[in-house]
């Protein structure tokens, strides 16, 4: 078992990291930058270390810094969070030649998911439906080309991007001609690497995608899908599970497909294939997300398990351990993101929060890093809390996620809890007719 | 050294002038040195911060200038158990010198003093854990 675990991130998921360790009796180490000196985690954890100035990159992505600060605490593993360091092959790599166990997958494993055209080719070498795509287009004549014969509207993507970044939606051919070189210019700046290829849109998708976890000795759990169709400019900010689009014979096909292909990767500790849904019902391979995720808690609260736990069990090289054999949802899970952030011009709002009063009740979770006359800092992510209900059926969740949010209250900063107040009270929400382009077609 | 007291009124007079806060006058084995309390605006803006450099000195209202670590790691005072301590408390040091070693990751990076004055304080054992911002060192300006 692991003795001190130094959590290499910050926010609500560094303090969620604390609770499983505090849970197993395991000691932890926060690291934080100069302006987060009094955040929540490093707080609640047994001991915080400086690793540096407030920019990230020269803090939570500073790989010595961190590698340093687990070495005069004597930690004896990583925990990367998401974001930052996540998926980063060469941070895992650095902790296994300093002594360090990394809690996530191998770096092969990172780099093998980490670029899209290699994991689309690997999806599809592994029986996964793939969406149409072209190869990566050499130049401008050649985009053209490969894009006329895949058949306009497609998507432009980066080889390097994922999470909703590096894509631009193609409509027609001189669309196309005038953004191409703009596209590529923008890949090379933001991931390094400047391929791009196209993919057939899908008209008003849902985003579904299926939590999986490995273990070192050979055992593949899939754990349910998240519908996570609720998203503003590719960015999630309702999750659910389970998805209502999907049959049981939809999902227990998706299921054994996913272990399969999972099971011949020999794939360890957490993860999450994405998937999109065409109105049609038919899934096809996004991306695969190689660490924890932010909107874990819905699978955790309808399956009735710790992944954060199971990942530390995992990286201990001990088996995974489910409450039973063959787990299935229970009952429905929604999660809202409550982002410091204008609500209707989504302008980022990062200040002094005045006020602080989260839901609470029955079948209420809230995980998040902040706490009232804290300065939310300007410097990263807008994310300051989740709130996470559960209850017997969806529409039991949804009115106990309307009272959650009605009893809510942050001052000092603006979030975007009326956004999320619109959202739930919208028939179109109510009755489930949901995709990722919701917030552009009802403008709640 | 005789210094008669026109002399010494000169020299205070230079101090006061060229706003110093010290001033140390050495003949053959002889030296004088004159202080006074800085002026709590001017020791601030005794070293401006390279905004591309990591904060290896920031001021304080009185008392010197403070050199704090430019990383997380160990703090060594020489470079073997085996040497002398770079510097000593009452050593003068000069802008490139090396006062003490930040280990991480297993590399020896040295810190260099980035101004001229005298080790008023060594704030930190040997051998300890030090984070990024922590004070090392106490330097008096000269």
């Amino acid at each position: 078992m692991f003795k001190k675990v130094l959590i290499a991130n910050r926010g609500e998921i560094a303090l969620r990291v604390i609770r499983s360790c505090h849970e197993r009796g395991v000691r932890t180490v926060a690291v934080h930058s100069e302006i987060d000196t009094e955040a929540l985690h490093t707080r609640l954890a047994d001991e915080a270390i400086c690793i540096g100035p407030d920019d990230p990159r020269r803090s939570y992505l500073n790989i010595p810094a961190i590698i340093a600060a687990a070495e005069i605490t004597g930690a004896d593993a990583v925990h990367p969070g998401y974001g930052f360091l996540s998926e980063n092959p060469e941070f895992a790599e650095t902790c296994a030649q300093c002594g360090l166990k990394f809690i996530g997958p191998t770096p092969e494993q990172m780099r093998h998911w980490g670029d899209k055209v290699k994991s689309r080719a690997l999806a599809k070498s592994l029986g996964l439906p793939i969406l149409q795509g072209t190869e990566v287009a050499t130049n401008l004549e050649d985009a053209v080309d490969k894009a006329k014969a895949l058949g306009f509207p497609v998507v432009l993507k980066a080889s390097g991007g994922g999470g909703g970044r590096g894509m631009h939606v193609i409509q027609a051919e001189d669309q196309l001609r005038s953004v191409f070189q703009a596209a590529r210019s923008e890949a090379r700046a933001a991931f390094g690497n400047d391929e791009l290829y196209f993919e057939t849109l899908i008209e008003r998708p849902r985003h579904v995608e299926f939590q999986i976890l490995g273990d070192d000795h050979g055992n593949i759990h899939v754990l349910g899908e998240r519908d996570c169709s609720i998203q503003r400019r590719h960015q999630k900010i309702i999750e659910e599970a389970p998805s209502i689009a999907l049959s049981d014979e939809l999902r227990s096909d998706m299921t054994s497909t996913i272990r399969r292909a999972m099971k011949e990767t020999g794939y360890v500790s957490a993860g999450t294939l994405e998937f999109l849904m065409d109105e049609q019902g038919n899934l096809t391979f996004l991306e695969m997300n190689p660490r924890i995720q932010v909107e874990h808690p819905v699978t955790e609260l309808v399956m009735g398990i710790d992944l954060v736990a199971e990942q530390i069990r995992i990286a201990e090289g001990l088996p995974i351990e489910l409450p039973a054999p063959n787990l299935a949802p229970r009952g429905h899970a929604i999660e809202c993101r409550i982002n410091a952030e204008d609500p209707d011009t989504f302008a980022p709002s990062p200040g002094k929060i005045t006020e602080f009063h989260m839901a609470g009740g029955t079948g209420v979770r809230v995980d998040s890093g902040v706490y009232g006359g804290w300065r939310v800092p300007p410097n990263y992510d807008p994310l300051v809390a989740k709130l996470i209900v559960h209850g017997p059926t969806r529409a039991h969740a949804t009115a106990k996620m309307r009272r959650s949010l009605a009893e809510t209250i942050i001052g000092g900063i603006r979030t975007n809890i009326p956004l999320h107040r619109r959202i739930l009270a919208h028939p179109a929400f109510e009755e489930g007719r949901i995709s990722t382009c919701f917030l552009d077609e009802f403008s709640p | 050294m005789k210094l008669n007291l026109d002399q010494l009124r000169e020299l205070i007079q230079l101090l006061d002038e060229a706003n110093l806060t010290e001033i140390e006058v050495k003949q053959n084995d002889d030296r004088i040195r004159l202080r006074r309390d800085p002026a709590p605006a001017q020791a601030p803006s005794a070293v401006a911060a390279d905004p591309a450099q990591p904060a290896a000195a920031s001021a304080e209202q009185a008392g010197g200038i403070f050199v704090t670590s430019p990383f997380v790691g160990t703090f060594y005072r020489a470079s073997s158990p085996d040497d002398d301590s770079f510097v000593e408390v009452g050593d003068r040091i000069a802008p490139g010198q090396v006062l003490c070693i930040v280990e991480a990751m297993k590399l020896m990076n040295e810190i260099e003093a980035e101004i001229e004055g005298e080790i008023a304080e060594i704030l930190v054992e040997n051998g300890k854990p030090v984070e990024y911002g922590d004070r090392l060192f106490r330097i008096e300006i000269a």
